[in-house]
C-alpha cells in the first residue's frame, strides 16, 4: 500500500482532523485516484474505529474526532469523486419528529454516518412528516432516518411513512428509525426497513442498506 | 484578580461524631479501664503492666488513663506495609484507604462448581492469585482454611501459599506463639533477614482480644513476639453487639476501644513504636435468628464510629468492607457489599478487610471479591472528588456550544472525557447488545473473570532458595507435630 494512504488511515485512526486534508491533497498529488484514496485510505482507517469500538477501546469522543477526520478529507476528494462519476456511499436525510426538540442521539447518528462516507443532510429537529416528504423528494437520499426520545413523539414516526406512502415515494427510500423508547418491535410494527439501538450500530445499518 | 471560583479540592468523607462526643467516648473509655479494668491472662504481661503503674488484682488489669494516653501517643501514626520486593505499598495513616481479602473461613464456593464445599489449600493459592491480579484489591489474607494439610500447622502452609502467589503485602494469622515463630522465620527468609523485614515488613498478623474485655493468653504471647521482634500487628476486637457488647452502638464502641488501647498499651510497654494497625469488629447479632451479622447497619455505624475515633488518635485503622451475610454471591451479596465498600471509604478505613466475605464470615466466595474490585474501582473515582478550577468550569466550552449544540464533538470533551471511570463488569450496553452477548448478569461476568485469573494468573515466583527455606521451616514444624 502507498505510504500517503497508510498514513491517512493512521491519522484517521487517531482522530488528527487538522492533517488528514493535506495528506488527501498530497494523494491526489501523488496521483492516486480518488475512490482509491477513498477505498484503501480512508475507510480502512473508519473501519478500524468501528471494530475498536465495539471491543470497548475506543470512546465516543474519539470516534467522533475520527470521524471528523475523514470527514475533513472527504471535502477534498468528494467533488472529484463526483466529477469522476464515481458514486459515494450515499445521501441520508435525517431530522428528529415533529414534536420532538431531542436531537443529540439524531446528531450522533449523523456524524457517525457521515464517518462511514455518507453525505448527511440533516434537517433538524421537531419536523413534520410533509418536510420530510418533501426533502426525500428534493434529495433522493438512499436513506431517511427518523428520531424520536418521547414515547408521545414517536407516533410521527408512523405518521411520516404514512405520509410518504400517500406520495408514493415510500420505496424510493430505505427507513431507519432510533431513539430511547424505540424497538425493534416498534420498528417492524409501524413498517420501519431499520432499527439501531445506538449511533455505532446505526452507521452499520446504514452500510448494510447500502451495498 | 482574587479567584472566588477556585476551591480546594476536598476528600469526600462522612462524619458521625462531634469532637465533644469523641471527647466523651474518650472519657469513658478511660472510665472502664480504670473502673472495670481488663483481665490479662499472661502473668509476664500483668507484672509488666503493674511496673508501669497498673492496678493488678488477681487477673484483673485496672489502668490509669496518663498510661493510656501514653500509649496513644507513643504508637506509631503511620505504619508502612511493602510488598515482597520491599517497595513500599500501602501507606496505612490518614485517609488513606486499601482493600483486601478476609481469612480463615471454613468454606468456600467453588469458582466451577458454584457449590459450597469446605476449604483446601489450593484456594489459598487461588485467592492469592486472584488478588495479585485484581488492581483494586491491595492486600491479601488466605480466605479459606486449609482442611486437607496437617490441622495444627495450617496457618504455615496458608502463609506459603500467599508468599508464592501474590507480591502484594499479606495479613496473616497463626494459631499460637510456636507458629508465629515459624511464619516470621518464614518471612525473614522472603525478606532477607529480620533487619530487613523489620524496616520493610510485607506481612502484618491479624489478632484479636476476646470480648467483653479480655486479653487471653494467645493474643497477649503474639502481642510480646512481634513486639520484640518490632514487627506490625492487627489487634482488632471481634465483638458482637447485644452479646459480647452491650447492645447500645455508644457502649459497644467504648468497650470495644478499650478492648484495642489496652491491647496497645501492652504493645507498646513491650516495646515502644511497635506498629499497631487498630480499631476493627464491632458485629452484631441478630436477635430474630441468634446469628451475627457482617452487613446490619448498626455494625457500619459503629465501624464508622471508631474509625473516626482512630482519627481522633492519629493512629492507623483496621476496616470492614465488601462483606455480606448472603449464602451465595447473590442481589443481597452485592448490595451489602457495595454499601460497605462506599461507606468504608468515606469513614476513611486505612486496612479494610474482609472483602469476599459471605455468610458471615464463613464462606469465601471469588465472584464477591471480583465484584467488589468493580466496586473498588468506582468507588476511588467517587473519592476522587470534584476538581473546580477554570478548565473544568469550562465556561469557554459552554459559550462555544451554546443552547441547542452538543459536547460530544466538542474539544473539550476529548480533552476531559478519560478521567471518568469506565466499568469493566458493570453492564452498560444497550438491551439487544446484552441480548445478542449471551444476556450475562454481573454473577457470569465475575464467574467468568475469576476462571479466567485461576488458569491464566502468573505471580512473580520466589526465588528457588527462598522456597526452600519456607518448605524447610514446614518441615521442622511437621516433625515438632508427630
Amino acid at each position: 500500500m502507498s505510504d500517503i494512504l497508510s498514513k491517512l488511515s493512521t491519522a484517521i485512526i487517531e482522530g488528527d482532523f487538522a492533517s488528514t486534508p493535506e495528506m488527501a491533497e498530497t494523494a491526489l498529488e501523488e496521483g492516486l485516484g480518488p475512490d482509491e484514496i477513498l477505498n484503501k485510505g480512508l475507510m480502512p482507517g473508519m473501519d478500524h474505529v468501528g471494530v475498536e469500538f465495539k471491543a470497548g477501546n475506543m470512546f465516543v469522543p474519539e470516534v467522533l474526532r475520527s470521524a471528523r477526520s475523514m470527514q475533513a478529507a472527504m471535502d477534498i476528494i468528494r467533488p472529484l469523486l463526483a466529477e469522476t462519476g464515481i458514486e459515494p456511499a450515499g445521501k441520508i436525510v435525517i431530522g428528529t419528529v415533529k414534536g420532538d426538540l431531542h436531537d443529540i442521539g439524531k446528531n450522533l447518528v449523523g456524524m457517525m454516518c457521515e464517518g462511514a462516507g455518507f453525505e448527511i443532510i440533516d434537517l433538524g429537529k421537531d419536523i413534520e412528516p410533509d418536510a420530510f416528504v418533501e426533502a426525500v423528494k428534493e434529495h433522493s437520499p438512499k436513506i431517511l432516518g427518523m428520531s424520536a426520545l418521547l414515547t408521545t413523539t414517536m407516533r410521527a414516526m408512523e405518521q411520516t411513512i404514512r405520509a410518504l406512502e400517500e406520495t408514493g415515494i415510500r420505496d424510493s427510500v430505505k427507513i431507519m428509525i432510533g431513539g430511547a423508547p424505540v424497538t425493534q418491535a416498534f420498528s417492524d410494527q409501524i413498517g420501519a426497513d431499520g432499527y439501531a439501538a445506538n449511533a455505532a450500530s446505526a452507521s452499520d445499518i446504514a452500510k448494510k442498506f447500502t451495498p | 484578580m482574587i479567584n472566588s471560583k477556585f476551591t480546594a479540592q476536598v476528600t469526600p468523607g462522612i462524619q458521625l461524631l462531634s469532637d465533644d462526643q469523641k471527647g466523651g467516648i474518650h472519657s469513658a473509655t478511660l472510665e472502664v479501664l480504670r473502673r472495670t479494668g481488663v483481665d490479662v491472662l499472661v502473668p509476664g504481661v500483668r507484672d509488666m503492666l503493674q511496673k508501669a503503674g497498673c492496678w493488678v488484682d488477681g487477673g484483673r488489669v485496672r489502668i490509669p488513663p496518663n498510661l493510656i494516653e501514653w500509649a496513644i501517643r507513643a504508637a506509631p501514626s503511620r505504619v508502612v506495609l511493602c510488598n515482597q520486593d520491599g517497595n513500599p505499598a500501602m501507606e496505612l495513616e490518614g485517609r488513606k484507604g486499601y482493600y483486601g481479602t478476609g481469612s480463615d473461613t471454613p468454606f468456600v464456593i467453588d469458582a466451577y462448581t458454584g457449590q459450597r464445599r469446605k476449604a483446601v489449600l489450593e484456594d489459598v493459592a487461588n485467592v492469592a492469585k486472584l488478588v495479585d491480579a485484581l488492581e483494586h484489591i491491595d492486600f491479601l489474607m488466605c480466605m479459606g482454611i486449609a482442611s486437607d494439610v496437617t490441622e495444627s500447622i495450617s496457618d504455615l502452609y496458608h502463609f506459603r501459599e500467599m508468599v508464592h502467589n501474590t507480591s502484594k503485602p499479606i495479613i496473616y494469622t497463626a494459631w499460637d506463639r510456636a507458629n508465629l515463630e515459624a511464619i516470621v522465620e518464614m518471612a525473614e527468609a522472603v525478606a532477607g533477614g529480620p533487619e530487613a523485614l523489620q524496616r520493610s515488613p510485607f506481612m502484618a498478623l491479624y489478632s484479636e482480644p476476646i470480648s467483653p474485655l479480655s486479653h487471653a493468653k494467645e493474643s497477649c504471647e503474639k502481642l510480646l513476639f512481634l513486639a520484640e521482634k518490632g514487627l506490625p500487628v492487627v489487634y482488632t476486637p471481634g465483638m458482637m453487639i447485644g452479646a459480647t457488647a452491650p447492645v447500645t452502638i455508644a457502649g459497644a464502641l467504648v468497650q470495644a476501644n478499650a478492648e484495642a488501647l489496652s491491647g496497645l498499651l501492652i504493645t507498646q510497654l513491650a516495646r515502644e513504636g511497635t506498629p499497631v494497625i487498630g480499631a476493627g469488629g464491632i458485629l452484631f447479632m441478630d436477635m430474630a435468628k441468634g446469628a451475627i451479622s457482617y452487613a446490619a447497619p448498626e455494625f457500619m455505624l459503629a465501624m464508622t464510629a471508631f474509625s473516626e475515633m482512630y482519627h481522633y488518635y492519629k493512629l492507623p485503622i483496621f476496616s470492614f468492607s465488601g462483606c455480606s451475610d448472603a449464602k451465595v454471591f447473590d442481589q443481597q451479596a452485592s448490595a451489602e457489599g457495595a454499601i460497605w465498600m462506599m461507606l468504608t471509604a468515606l469513614g476513611g478505613g486505612n486496612l479494610i478487610h474482609d472483602v469476599g466475605y459471605i455468610e458471615s464470615g464463613l464462606t469465601a466466595s471469588y465472584q464477591q471479591i471480583v465484584a467488589m474490585n468493580e466496586v473498588a474501582a468506582l468507588v476511588k473515582r467517587f473519592m476522587g472528588g470534584i476538581e473546580i478550577n477554570d478548565e473544568n468550569i469550562a465556561l469557554e466550552a459552554i459559550d462555544r456550544v451554546g443552547p441547542g449544540g452538543n459536547f460530544v464533538g466538542d474539544e473539550h470533551t476529548f480533552q476531559h472525557f478519560r478521567r471518568n471511570w469506565v466499568p469493566e463488569l458493570f453492564d452498560r450496553s444497550s438491551r439487544e447488545e446484552w441480548e445478542v452477548n449471551g444476556e450475562l448478569t454481573l454473577g457470569d461476568n465475575a464467574a467468568k473473570k475469576v476462571r479466567q485469573v485461576f488458569e491464566n494468573h502468573q505471580a512473580k515466583p520466589v526465588d528457588e532458595s527462598v522456597s526452600e527455606a519456607l518448605e524447610a521451616v514446614i518441615q521442622k514444624a511437621e516433625e515438632r507435630n508427630k
